[in-house]
């Protein structure tokens, strides 16, 4: 009976005050820069619904948030270390929001992340994952294993599991102790050692290039040329792949990057010097 | 279910709650632009403000110059997009007062756009962002955003309604894609120059007054905000008012 | 996540469940307890007691706002003496239309506002001034439609500039503003806007219009939406906020009259109307 009483005796100031606070410290607050952020979230009780909803633009194409996604990616092993290709294309449902995407994200000199997925959810956390790398290396005296740095993205994409991030991204690195090794994470929260992977909507199509020409004995040369390869069969015949491939070979000293091909261009090149791509007529 | 039929362009079909349920989103159209060129960047952004099939004002500017040489835009939830030009202006105060007045540079502020976009990653900020300006050497920059904080640098982006209207047509005139030198059969490309200032701002009219044409959402006024190393300057045309 | 190339990424049924269309369309339906109580958890989610248009318009010298009486349940009309514009200040109004407990509310907030800014104000060196509360109401409606609890209003603020020029700006529910030299909320934006573009095509025109013009126009509004909208009564309130022309700078009148009533009504056009569009006869 108090507490009914209490609430509607005096209130209506302090509600009032309320209110102006609330809206005075919304805008009014200090930066937030701690290391770790905090996510708002919408304040009713199926947030994840509410997101899904205005932001899932392959069950409503009608959805008014478009988010950019990437998509084909792919890494592998081989004696001269690891391959690292991707496509640059990022789709909003079916406009290509971007041609030119960076979809290797330079963790630090030795480690290299790729992106799939929700692009605003690889981008973030890939920095974030490059901040707590450095600060690891301060911390240790030594570089951050390959196995560590996935991990700490596993963790963390699996505290917002259920949320609706959408990551599919590839760890890559190499350590004196661990060799070349890439790890796969993804949001769902699975964290795998592999030698080979393709991620994205175009990796059944890579996969089908690689997994035909690939063997561990590749030279350098012939496996830059098979990631580049198999990208570009994934752009063919993958409409949410496209724009150019990026090139990059992870060796003992770091990685180096092999410059950036347009899919326009060597399409043409590589079919007139294969003879592949009959299909296509020219 | 309800049945959904993929349109063109992102807010053709919509529907409106009429006395049920909340929808904390809505569109309020427009369209924004970037070019950034050798020593300058411009953002443009056009003045209609709408909601639905309604013109709520001809002239409600959408660009900002946020300070230090930085201009800004958020296209789409009005609202939003005003919330998020505030808390971005808000914390340039507040940098300002940590660091002794130092300038922001522009990649900085790129990065706590993405914080700001970001921190909303689960409630979105409805809005395509764009902010230009100068980086350190002195060239133009565009940095363009999804709604919840992807970012990329780029020559030139549109963003917002008619988006898809005009970013072709930069794509051809502004990194000259699909253009061949004459007579060299398709074989040489033309090669990639900065455009002028001048060049620039026909381009821009160019745009937004074909976007006018065929855009409902897009029209009324046209408003420039130009940045060069002498400061921040705006520019007004009359877009059609149909 | 969906492996599956073509969905690839998406959040898979599996894990989410099936996607909920009802949130993004918000598509008009039948509400019943059932269905509220499969949807998120919400505040206000819908106007009980509601006011309708506000219609407003600069002139030369000033601002002119205006806002029936009314209170409507529903179809019912339910209350003749609700008073929509309040006074906030020395020099500004706001119209209000919506929700009408909602509007209560709002009024307390300003009384709180015009309490800290005003009497606690004591070296007179700051003015309530209408871009000041504009700016504050909308910072308070984000804040609320954030907090998925909205203020089911759609606001008007008029009043001066810190430089003396009319002031004119929106705000709704959502807490989207914009500014005009003709605005107005609801019903009114279909109904009245045109009207009022008529006497300013171009915003910049108001510099051309006496306070007589407006005055006459907004009362055009008034019967015009008396005749057509359903929920408009022709029993108005009308503010007219006005520079003196001796001493623009410092001195203005502010004049609230209440208890209006539309006037030169006719009804005559009534009897050709037969339903809509094209049907005749």
């Amino acid at each position: 009976m108090n507490s009914i009483a209490q609430r509607f005796s005096h209130s209506s100031t302090s509600n009032v005050l309320n209110e102006i606070n609330q809206a005075q410290t919304e805008f009014a607050g200090t930066p937030q820069l701690e290391l770790a952020p905090t996510i708002q979230l919408p304040p009713i009780s199926q947030p994840t619904d509410f997101l899904r909803a205005h932001t899932d633009d392959a069950s409503n194409p009608d959805c008014k948030i478009k988010i950019a996604h990437g998509t084909t990616t792919l890494a592998f092993r081989f004696q001269g270390g690891i391959i690292v290709a991707v496509d640059s294309r990022a789709t909003q449902g079916n406009w290509i929001a971007s041609q030119t995407v960076n979809k290797v994200i330079r963790i630090n000199p030795f480690l290299l992340g790729t992106m799939a997925g929700g692009a605003a959810d690889c981008q973030y956390w890939e920095t974030w994952l490059g901040t707590q790398c450095r600060l690891h290396e301060l911390r240790e005296k030594e570089r951050i294993s390959v196995a560590a740095a996935s991990k700490i993205l596993g963790n963390l994409v699996y505290e917002y599991k259920g949320m609706g991030l959408s990551m599919g991204t590839m760890v890559c690195g190499y350590t004196k102790k661990e060799g070349p090794t890439i790890y796969y994470v993804d949001s769902d929260g699975s964290r795998l050692k592999g030698d080979l992977f393709c991620v994205g909507s175009g990796q059944t199509f890579a996969y089908g290039v690689l997994d035909s020409e690939y063997k561990w004995d590749l030279t350098v040369e012939e496996a830059l040329y098979l990631g580049k390869r198999s990208i570009l069969a994934a752009t063919h015949r993958d409409a949410y792949s496209g724009g150019s491939v990026n090139l990059y070979h992870v060796t003992e000293n770091g990685w180096i990057y092999h410059g950036n091909h347009n899919v326009g261009d060597i399409f043409w090149d590589i079919k007139a010097q294969e003879g592949s791509f009959n299909n296509v007529e020219g | 279910m309800n049945a959904t039929v993929a349109s063109e362009y992102s807010s053709e079909i919509h529907s409106v709650p009429i006395e049920h349920r909340f929808n904390p989103y809505s569109d309020n159209g427009g369209t924004v632009l970037g070019i950034a060129g050798e020593d300058f960047a411009v953002l443009a952004g056009d003045t209609r403000q709408v909601e639905g099939y309604s013109i709520q004002s001809r002239y409600q500017p959408k660009v900002f110059n946020v300070g230090d040489d930085i201009v800004m835009t958020a296209n789409g939830f009005a609202a939003d997009g005003a919330a998020l030009i505030d808390r971005f202006k808000n914390q340039l105060q507040w940098y300002k007062f940590d660091h002794g007045g130092k300038k922001l540079n522009i990649k900085s502020a790129a990065r706590y756009i993405q914080h700001l976009l970001y921190g909303k990653r689960f409630f979105p900020y409805y809005v395509s962002t764009l902010i230009a300006g100068l980086d350190e050497e002195g060239k133009g920059a565009v940095y363009s955003y999804d709604p919840v904080g992807s970012y990329e640098r780029e020559q030139c982006r549109a963003g917002g309604a008619a988006a898809s209207l005009i970013m072709p047509f930069l794509d051809n005139q502004v990194n000259f894609k699909n253009q061949y030198e004459p007579g060299s059969d398709g074989k040489k490309k033309r090669e990639l120059r900065y455009l002028t200032l001048d060049e620039v701002l026909e381009l821009v009219r160019d745009a937004f007054s074909s976007a006018t044409e065929r855009h409902i959402q897009v029209g009324d006024g046209l408003e420039i905000l130009i940045v060069t190393k002498e400061g921040v300057r705006t520019e007004y045309f009359d877009l059609k008012r149909d | 996540m969906n492996h599956d190339p073509f969905q690839w990424g998406r959040p898979s049924n599996e894990t989410y469940g099936a996607y909920n269309h009802h949130i993004a369309n918000a598509s008009v339906r039948e509400t019943d307890h059932q269905s509220l109580d499969n949807f998120p958890k919400m505040n206000t989610q819908q106007p009980i007691i509601t006011g309708t248009s506000v219609i407003s318009v600069k002139f030369k010298d000033g601002v002119i706002l205006a806002a029936d009486n009314l209170g409507s349940y529903g179809s019912l009309l339910r209350f003749n003496n609700i008073e929509r514009l309040i006074k906030v200040g020395q020099e500004t109004v706001v119209g209000i239309s919506g929700d009408i407990s909602d509007l209560q509310q709002i009024e307390r907030i300003l009384d709180e506002l015009e309490t800290t800014e005003e009497v606690y104000d004591s070296d007179g060196g700051h003015n309530l001034r209408a871009p000041h509360v504009h700016e504050y109401l909308s910072r308070v409606l984000y804040n609320r439609r954030s907090k998925m609890n909205p203020l089911w209003n759609a606001i008007i603020v008029g009043g001066f500039n810190d430089d003396r020029t009319p002031f004119l700006k929106y705000i709704d529910l959502l807490g989207v503003t914009y500014g005009a030299s003709t605005l107005a909320t609801g019903f009114g934006s279909h109904l009245a806007v045109p009207l009022l573009r008529q006497l300013i095509p171009n915003d910049v025109d108001y510099v051309n219009v006496s306070e007589e013009q407006a005055r006459k126009v907004v009362e055009d509004c008034m019967r015009v939406l008396f005749y057509r909208d359903a929920r408009a009564s022709d029993k108005f309130s009308l503010v007219t906020i006005k520079r003196s022309a001796e001493e623009p700078d410092t001195s203005y009148t502010f004049n609230f009259e209440k208890e209006l009533k539309v006037e030169n009504q006719s009804w005559r056009f009534a009897k050709d109307i037969r339903g809509y569009g094209s049907q005749q006869q």
